[in-house]
């Protein structure tokens, strides 16, 4: 593709694979779900493991194979982190259920995002809502960390494990979306993409996608370009203000930052938590300011004010920031 | 650095002659009346409530006559020996540039009566001036100001007639080149209570939102009243007593809203260890908050108010003096700017999310990287992406 020249497509849906032989990694995990989707009766299914490995691309093959054509009509995707409450969800899976499936397949698919954003409460009233419907729609969840979702419902659902792909695997798509778009690669630049993606696909292809709009030839500093254009604000000048001592300035900033970025106070505190070790002050203070962190992450959970507990927390980098490490320990 | 763009309209339509002092014809003829006879008297006191133009009156005062003007913030005033270098000698001296010169002291009752003196040093500086001295206050009929009313002339500015407040509006908004519905504008004229900066500031922040039924939220002045007295107690106050514990039973407002004044106004009072540990009670008193939410226990209440006012007025060891001016809570209204801002942003990342499978939240912490990926005619027509939202997607810092 020429400089200048646009995509007509985002490239993780061009190249998302569309049969089981298409996927890469995962092969246990594929091997088992294929059975299961070739019986042309699938139980309950969860799926859980990082970001980018294949659990929406797989929910979607399974559907594409058990309905074919038709399979838009016997499939609801919903996304467990968007839906204002699990209210929603149950009426919008009893407005779905309510009538038959179409074709040879005797039930739906209701594929279930990030199930794990759901609350407990959340979690309890889906496990009831599974029972309710369990003869016309099987479920498909999806989520990061089983851990979170509760025992009642792992044990209704076969639980399969993602594992993060491997370079190798990754590297198997992007060579054959270069080779389709007609892109170069050096070696170094691949390396760079997968690491700035942290070993998320969606995340390789769509900084690959992002990249190829300014030259086919993609290069390291290419990538790097992109890398930084499309990097959030640092945290880190937050508690530069504060350690400054400039508390109205920090949260100013926070806030500024948080709305802008749409990010949640839990990404701020791992930003936050990330960033102790490389301030400059004592590592006592260090010690100190970490501990604070974790009871100030703990409180997120607990409280109803997510920001009123980072300013509290911006308050102690204040103190830090005079080097008093003596108060940081009790109130 | 302050641009005319985001200036307070209070500031930037401020009245620069008598003329453009509304409202208040009696208390410049009194004024003129004053100038006239110096140095019969040296000073005059502007006093009235909020937003009734002392300040607008006294800096046109400087202009009709031609004068330099020489402020002096309350801060100033609680330090005798600062009031002796500026003052003293100041008011002793021609300016270098103009012929005339005066002397502001503005918001008067931020002055102490006991603490180092600043009163008495005021009263002498009245005695020795060559200018005149122009006093502005809310309050000036506290005893500590008895002598000062006597050495002074009393200039009273009323609370501001709604008509007259509706005219400025009309005005401004004239300026401003902005069209607001009449119902609105006499709403916030009403709602202000002769308080023309309140009319404007709520103006300003109406003018910047696409829906004027906001103007519920503004919300009505003397709810204010109530909050900052509540406020001025817990934050001067080191003792904690049944009063205050039940300080916020008095505030007509709910305990959501006493939080985010609390928490916007605790480093306008606290620095360093204490603004740490009051933090550190307001965010213990969001937890009994958030547990009350969860699990439905009131008992929690307790708690949570004691936090919220006794925890944050222990954190000091010594009752505190003077006055000070709280802020309005502005965290809300920014999120909900933000987010009328963004609103183009958020359907553009819902139809990006549907289409990739992903979700809403996740497609906006990609904003940046899916800004770049939506170049092109094609991929937007695939899409769906609408004319407005394309222009959105072209500006500059769309963030």
């Amino acid at each position: 593709m020429a400089d200048g020249e646009f995509n007509s497509e985002v490239w993780t849906e061009r190249y998302r694979p569309k049969k089981f032989e298409d996927m890469v990694g995962q092969e246990e995990v594929l091997k088992r779900v294929k059975a299961l989707t070739n019986s042309n009766n699938i139980p309950h299914l969860l799926f859980a493991g990082p970001a980018g490995t294949g659990k929406s691309t797989l929910a979607l093959i399974v559907v594409h194979q058990l309905f074919g054509e038709s399979w838009r009509e016997n499939y609801l995707e919903l996304n467990a982190s968007d839906e204002r409450g699990i209210d929603v969800v149950r009426q919008k899976v009893k407005d779905f259920a309510r009538t038959k499936a179409i074709g040879n397949v005797p039930f739906k698919v209701i594929f279930l995002d990030e199930a794990d954003a759901l609350t407990r409460e959340a979690q309890q009233a889906l496990r009831r809502t599974m029972e309710n419907y369990t003869s016309t729609c099987r479920f498909i969840l999806s989520c990061n960390y089983s851990s979170k979702i509760l025992d009642p419902i792992q044990s209704r659902c076969v639980v399969f494990r993602f594992q993060l792909l491997e370079k190798k695997d990754i590297k198997r798509r992007i060579d054959l979306i270069a080779r389709n778009e007609g892109l170069t690669i050096t070696p170094e630049a691949f390396d760079v993409l997968h690491e700035s993606s942290e070993g998320d696909c969606r995340r390789v292809i769509n900084l690959l996608q992002a990249t190829s709009s300014i030259s086919p030839n993609i290069t390291p500093d290419l990538i790097n370009t992109i890398v930084a254009r499309a990097k959030p604000s640092d945290i880190k000048i937050v508690l530069d203000y504060a350690l400054a001592g400039d508390f109205n300035g920090a949260r100013g900033k926070l806030l500024d930052i948080m709305l802008k970025e749409s990010i949640s106070g839990q990404d701020v505190i791992k930003a936050i938590q990330k960033e102790i070790w490389t301030l400059p002050i004592d590592n006592s203070l260090k010690v100190r300011l970490t501990e604070k962190t974790g009871e100030i992450e703990f409180r997120l959970v607990e409280g109803s004010d997510e920001f009123i507990q980072l300013e509290s927390l911006l308050a102690s980098f204040v103190l830090a920031g005079e080097g008093k490490s003596t108060t940081l320990g009790g109130v | 650095m302050i641009n005319q763009e985001n200036m307070p309209w209070c500031e930037k339509h401020r009245a620069s002659c008598f003329a453009d002092v509304k409202g208040q014809e009696l208390a410049i003829d009194k004024v003129k009346l004053f100038l006239r006879s110096f140095p019969k008297k040296k000073s005059v006191i502007l006093y009235g409530g909020p937003g009734t133009g002392k300040t607008s009156l006294a800096y046109a005062i400087a202009f009709e006559m031609d004068a330099e003007i020489l402020e002096l913030n309350a801060s100033d005033l609680r330090d005798k020996q600062k009031i002796a270098e500026i003052i003293g000698p100041a008011s002793q001296q021609r300016s270098l540039f103009r012929k005339n010169k005066i002397i502001l002291v503005d918001e008067v009752d931020g002055i102490s009566g006991s603490d180092r003196g600043g009163l008495g040093e005021l009263l002498v500086v009245i005695e020795k001036t060559a200018f005149p001295v122009i006093i502005t206050a809310n309050d000036i009929w506290q005893q500590k100001f008895g002598l000062l009313r006597q050495k002074a002339e009393m200039v009273q500015l009323k609370d501001v007639d709604y008509k007259v407040v509706l005219t400025l509006m009309d005005d401004i908004c004239r300026k401003e080149n902005i069209v607001v519905s009449r119902d609105i504008l006499t709403s916030i004229a009403i709602k202000a209570r002769g308080d023309i900066r309140a009319a404007l500031n709520d103006l300003q922040i109406l003018s910047k939102m696409d829906s004027p039924q906001l103007i519920r939220e503004i919300g009505e002045r003397n709810k204010e009243q109530s909050i900052f007295a509540a406020l001025q107690y817990v934050f001067k106050n080191s003792k904690i007593d049944d009063k205050m514990t039940k300080i916020y039973d008095e505030v007509n407002m709910p305990i959501d809203e006493i939080f985010l004044w609390v928490e916007e106004n605790i480093p306008t009072e606290y620095k360093g260890e204490e603004l740490f540990k009051a933090f550190e009670a307001l965010s213990k008193a969001d937890v009994f908050r958030g547990r009350i939410m969860r699990q439905r226990h009131w008992r929690f209440l307790v708690y949570e108010n004691f936090f919220l006012s006794g925890g944050i007025a222990g954190v000091k060891k010594y009752n505190r003096a003077g006055w000070t001016s709280y802020k309005k809570p502005t965290r809300i209204l920014k999120i909900w700017l933000q987010n009328q801002r963004a609103k183009k942003k958020k359907t553009i990342c819902e139809k990006f999310a549907k289409h990739t499978h992903i979700s809403t939240k996740q497609a906006m912490k990609d904003w940046l990287m899916i800004r770049i990926l939506l170049k092109g005619d094609d991929i937007r027509k695939r899409l769906k992406i609408s004319d407005e939202e394309i222009e959105y997607l072209e500006k500059p810092l769309a963030v």
